[in-house]
């Protein structure tokens, strides 16, 4: 019986520890992977959570396309989780794959791409206030940059 | 000399025919700053006195000099901006600004400067706002002797002195306190920032992004989440500046991203995490500086190329230099190492072998940073020793063959 405890409680430890979690961004203290800058704004900043667990925080979302695209073929297969700080609730991360990109001057994103992540084009519509203003997709944004 | 007075007297009627002076005090006819903004014309004068005035974003749209007697205080009690300058040649001198609204969407700040040329912002203290002076879409502005104090909020505070697309712009003799930037530059070209305290910021005490062609000199920067932070800049000159204090995980004293054509001279590095921290650099000098008591006095990354590394003082660093690859095609020569154990029998004061900055242990931690536990312990000083005679591991290309045998007098 005891050896089924700690078999029971080994093979607890090892499903624990092979769970993959997207971590919340720590404001003010976690650096940009990709530009080394302070994480500071809650409404903007993503995290890339490999196929093995490994985690990768950014300020914004450029910063992980950028980061993407300058390891092409190491971050995102399909088994890799990339997720952006959806504007509209700020602290909150979505799917970045699904998400809308809303690229418009009035948002000071901190590597001046302009961009502000949805999690519907609807909301992203709704956010535009310049007229060049213009919404992505994902893949749009990554082949785009 | 009797053809110069009537000339000087001319002169004096015209100043007086020019500008008449308006005074602002509670309880007269005249009551509040925007009052007397209706009542001017260009080239008067506005005297404020001292007292507590409601300003729900003043907006001054004239050419005129506004000065404060006595520290006046403007209060947006924090539902808007404070004041914002869309006129040119405006001097605004002695306020204290307070309490101007936080929020996510809009930068709202103190003082706004936008779309002017040769605008005065001088003696101002700022207190409790969001962002402190912001300076857009302007030329020629001169920010002087003011102090600004954030709201001490991580997550609610904008920079101390924002710019954002200007050009020949004066920061001189400011004090930046509790931020998140103190002095912030996006876009900004032919710059001078000079003899400002940046203190207590939660990201930095001076940042640059995308800014070409400026100069900062005789600034301190203390105990900030990073002293300064040049990104993605060309053509930065570095001198004569105070790092002290920066310390933390990721912390550096200067970190350089994507920084070319730059010079970084005389200027000192006490106590920070990381004195320096270079990646993607490419021909920045680093000459006659003072590291002292430092973590890692400089850290260079292997895709960092043409750097030079000259006349620097090393003292009392546990790592002097440190890399994550071969670094190829940057020098170091002349520096003092206090670290160096060469001889110099010729006597010219030059060391006689070379001096290897990267030591072996400082490439262990580099592949193992737990190994940082056996910091100080007599296996390691054995490897360095060994290391030092026989070199095998820590990478070729990086060496000083001019150690100095005495410290520069930087």
């Amino acid at each position: 019986m005891k050896t089924l405890n700690i078999s029971a409680l080994f093979v607890s430890v090892l499903l624990v520890s092979c769970s993959r979690e997207p971590v919340p961004l720590s404001y003010g203290k976690d650096p940009c992977e990709h530009c080394k800058m302070t994480i500071m704004d809650t409404k903007y900043g993503a995290e890339i959570v490999t196929a093995k667990g490994k985690i990768f925080k950014f300020d914004a979302a450029e910063c992980m396309v950028d980061f993407i695209n300058d390891n092409p073929g190491k971050y995102n297969a399909p088994g890799d989780m990339l997720l952006t700080t959806n504007v509209a609730a700020p602290e909150t991360l979505i799917d970045a794959r699904s998400a809308f990109f809303l690229k418009d001057k009035a948002f000071k994103s901190p590597m001046g791409g302009n961009l502000a992540s949805f999690n519907s084009r609807q909301l992203a519509e709704n956010n535009l206030q310049n007229a060049d203003g213009t919404i992505l997709t994902w893949d749009e944004l990554l082949s785009g940059r | 000399m009797k053809n110069l007075v009537p000339i000087f007297l001319i002169l004096l009627f015209n100043g007086a025919a020019i500008g008449k002076t308006i005074v602002v005090k509670p309880g007269t006819a005249v009551p509040s700053l925007k009052k007397a903004l209706e009542l001017a014309t260009n080239g008067d004068t506005i005297v404020v006195k001292k007292g507590t005035y409601i300003s729900h974003n003043t907006i001054v749209k004239k050419e005129i000099t506004i000065l404060g007697d006595g520290y006046p205080e403007l209060d947006a009690q924090f539902k808007e901006e404070v004041i914002t300058i869309r006129a040119n040649n405006v001097k605004f001198d002695g306020f204290t600004i307070k309490n101007s609204k936080t929020g996510a969407m809009r930068d709202y700040a103190g003082i706004r400067v936008h779309k002017a040329r040769n605008v005065t912002i001088s003696n101002n203290k700022l207190v409790n706002n969001f962002f402190g002076i912001y300076l857009s879409d302007s030329q020629w502005i001169r920010v002087l002797n003011n102090q600004t104090e954030g709201t001490w909020s991580p997550l609610e505070s904008g920079n101390g002195i924002h710019l954002w697309q200007c050009g020949n712009i004066t920061v001189k003799n400011n004090k930046a306190l509790g931020h998140r930037d103190g002095i912030y530059f996006e876009f900004v070209k032919n710059s001078t920032i000079e003899a400002n305290y940046s203190s207590g910021n939660f990201r930095y005490g001076l940042h640059f992004m995308f800014s070409d062609d400026d100069l900062y000199r005789r600034n301190t920067f203390k105990n900030n989440g990073s002293g300064v932070a040049v990104m993605y800049s060309k053509r930065i000159k570095m001198f004569d500046n105070l790092f002290v204090e920066n310390w933390g995980s990721s912390i550096y004293g200067l970190l350089l991203k994507d920084i070319s054509s730059s010079e970084i001279r005389n200027n000192r590095f006490i106590r920070n995490t990381t004195g320096i921290y270079m990646e993607g650099c490419d021909g920045v000098s680093v000459v006659e500086n003072n590291f002292n008591n430092n973590g890692w006095g400089i850290r260079v990354l292997a895709n960092s190329v043409n750097g030079t590394f000259t006349r620097n003082n090393f003292l009392a660093n546990s790592f002097d230099v440190t890399t994550n690859g071969s670094l190829n095609l940057n020098h170091f020569k002349n520096n003092y190492w206090d670290k160096y154990e060469g001889y110099d029998l010729n006597k010219d004061g030059i060391g006689d072998v070379p001096y290897r900055p990267i030591s072996l242990y400082a490439q262990i931690i580099e592949q193992i940073p737990q190994s940082v536990m056996l910091m100080r312990s007599f296996i390691v000083n054995l490897l360095d020793k060994v290391e030092r005679s026989i070199p095998s591991i820590t990478p070729e290309s990086v060496k000083d063959e001019h150690p100095r045998m005495k410290q520069w007098t930087n």
